[in-house]
């Protein structure tokens, strides 16, 4: 219970920052307000407190429960300066919703609680996770949880087998949960990926619901629910889940006009996993095109996140060799070989036509709404940047199976359906941008009534 | 008499049918994924013993010290799945001690599939058996190279 106390307070800690600095509370609906604090918070808070708490074990190694109080400190603070504030939160406004919306809505909360229950049953037969949870994530988070000097043990050469340069935002703040609890309770990463879980929903529904229509934010989250391999996932208890929370959050927070908020979350996905550098490198790009009124706040979010992995990859795990490096012997041969990119094209289609349970396809709900309500070209610049940023990250992705040094057909058979799962929400959030709004095809019609009026 | 103008507001047959359509859809997907997750985890419960492994290994973690380096030897395939799992298991019920794949340690955990020699095989490597715990976990002394 101690260790989910950690995490809540992290979770807690990041709502009530995002609540007083992120300008989230002027979002409408309200609801959709509630949304996208839990879900920014959630991901802001699980990023800053393991930053922290890396910080605590390199800084200052022997007072390991300092970075918890600094944690309850400022979170005390906050809630102080948020109660002082209570009353300057601006009214609802009246909104024309589309007539469906209660249906969309008991439709998602019936899905998430069927997608959770299956994930229950999942997290009882296997509570240790997938294969990389504990080989990875988890095994890293045992050595930070050591402490002094064998936490360094976290990136040391000699566990190269099991990346020890992966970035360390997942296996820090579980470390910290295990560290401030005293234990090792398997039930810190499983609370850990439902909530990433949950944060992903709540960005894409409430960010899509403030920024463009309700009816979409909410069939943006049934679609993502209904994605039977992300889900999959997030009981295998995998960092690919936050790493598609802070991609889908980046792009959101910024559709929502928060550039330091997005910022912020995109550094987050670098230090989350490799991936994630290459998402903020592209992100950032695609900002100094189409997004240049916003590059300022983006470049100055993204850096926190940013530098921390930089600096861990630079300084700290400098002595292993990343994938880059180990590829560069081979990189002329692999980029001149057509049968690579036959091959890559293949699994990558192949894995597409895989990501079904029985007849489903998470497409199907994506191609009823394009045909039903079909796409505007009024939000161009929104659409074209996240088109480009889904096109660049898929290219980028497409490149390092090209170049990779390991065997390309291991490669691809165990980490494809995984880069999918991280980039679906992208995807689909790059054809909700284009996507009519159902409530923009009102026919409006003036009823006259005739009402007696009584002398 | 008086005039009152409240708007009606319809939405075209198509909007309705595709958001309810998509909306289904989306529910099926999830019911699918209900019952995948539940085969799956009918047919893949703790496939690589994990949980099994932190009993097995629970006495040689206590006989040796957290931050020991220790070597590694196994009658487990090279390179099989059998291998890799057992020794990335070791490693993760075993940390913050590390595991080197080598037997040119001054401890070296045994780490085997079935009932053998242990003592003869320990020779072979030059360790000397300093402790079986059973379950084909023994604990050697060698020399660090």
């Amino acid at each position: 219970m101690a260790g989910l106390f950690a995490v809540f307070l992290a979770v807690v800690l990041g709502c009530a920052l995002v609540s007083r600095f992120g300008n989230l509370i002027s979002l409408q609906p309200r609801w959709a307000a509630a949304l996208v604090i839990f879900g920014s918070g959630t991901a802001l808070g699980i990023g800053l407190t393991s930053i922290l708490f890396v910080l605590g074990l390199l800084l200052i190694p022997g007072s390991r429960g300092l970075a918890m109080w600094v944690e309850i400190g400022a979170l005390g603070w906050i809630s102080y300066d948020l109660f002082r504030r209570r009353n300057s939160t601006p009214p609802t406004e009246k909104p024309r919703p589309f007539p469906g919306n209660m249906i969309l809505m008991a439709a998602l909360v019936l899905s998430l609680a069927l997608a959770i229950g299956a994930m229950s049953g999942s997290w009882e037969a296997n509570p240790q996770g997938g294969w990389d949870a504990w080989a990875i994530w988890n095994l890293r988070a045992r050595f930070l949880t050591a402490g002094g000097s064998l936490a360094h043990r976290a990136w040391s050469p000699l566990l190269g087998y099991t990346h020890p340069e992966y970035p360390l935002l997942t296996s820090a703040f579980i470390a910290r949960a295990w560290t401030y609890s005293h234990s090792m309770s398997a039930a810190v990463p499983i609370a850990v990926s439902c909530f990433f879980f949950l944060a992903l929903i709540s960005l894409a529904v409430g960010g899509v619901a403030a920024w463009h229509s309700r009816s979409l934010g909410l069939l943006l989250g049934l679609s993502l629910v209904a994605t039977p391999t992300l889900a999959h996932v997030v009981s295998d208890q995998y960092a690919d889940i936050p790493l598609a929370c802070y991609f889908a959050g980046a792009l959101v927070l910024t559709l929502l006009d928060r550039p330091l908020l997005a910022g912020l979350l995109a550094g987050l996905a670098a230090w989350t996993k490799d991936e994630g550098l290459l998402f903020a490198v592209v992100f950032l790009a695609a900002a100094a095109v189409f997004r240049r009124p916003q590059l300022t706040g983006l470049l100055a979010g993204t850096a926190l996140g940013g530098a921390t992995a930089v600096f861990f990859k630079a300084i700290l795990a400098r002595g292993t060799a990343s994938l880059l490096n180990a590829s560069l012997p081979s990189l002329a041969q692999h980029l001149s070989d057509p049968a690579r990119y036959r091959q890559v094209v293949g699994a990558m289609g192949a894995e597409f036509t895989n990501m079904t349970a029985g007849w489903y396809h998470p497409i199907l709900p994506a191609l009823a709404l394009a045909i039903a309500l079909r796409f505007e070209i009024q939000r161009r610049r929104d659409v074209l940047f996240c088109c480009i940023v889904a096109l660049f990250l898929f290219t980028g992705y497409f490149f390092v199976y090209i170049i990779t040094p390991n065997d390309l057909t291991w490669q691809l058979q165990t980490s494809l359906s995984r880069l999918y799962v991280q980039f679906w929400p992208v995807f689909l959030l790059t054809i909700w941008t284009a996507l009519r709004a159902p409530e923009t095809t009102a026919i409006v019609q003036a009823q006259v009534l005739k009402a007696r009026k009584k002398a | 008499m008086s005039k009152v103008e409240t708007p009606r507001i319809e939405y075209p047959l198509a909007t309705n049918v595709g958001v309810l359509l998509a909306a289904a859809l989306a529910l099926w997907g999830v019911v699918e994924y209900f019952g995948f997750e539940s085969s799956y985890q009918k047919q893949y419960h703790d496939p690589y013993l994990i949980a099994a492994q932190a009993a097995r290994l629970e006495n040689f973690r206590e006989a040796v010290s957290s931050d020991a380096v220790l070597g590694y030897l196994t009658d487990a395939t090279p390179g099989s799945v059998t291998a890799d799992s057992m020794f990335l298991a070791a490693q993760y019920t075993l940390a913050p001690r590390l595991l080197q794949k080598d037997a040119s340690h001054q401890q070296v955990l045994g780490n085997f599939t079935r009932q053998a020699d242990f003592a003869a095989i320990g020779t072979q490597y030059g360790l000397i058996l300093e402790r079986d715990f059973g379950n084909g976990v023994v604990l050697y002394r060698g020399e660090p190279h």
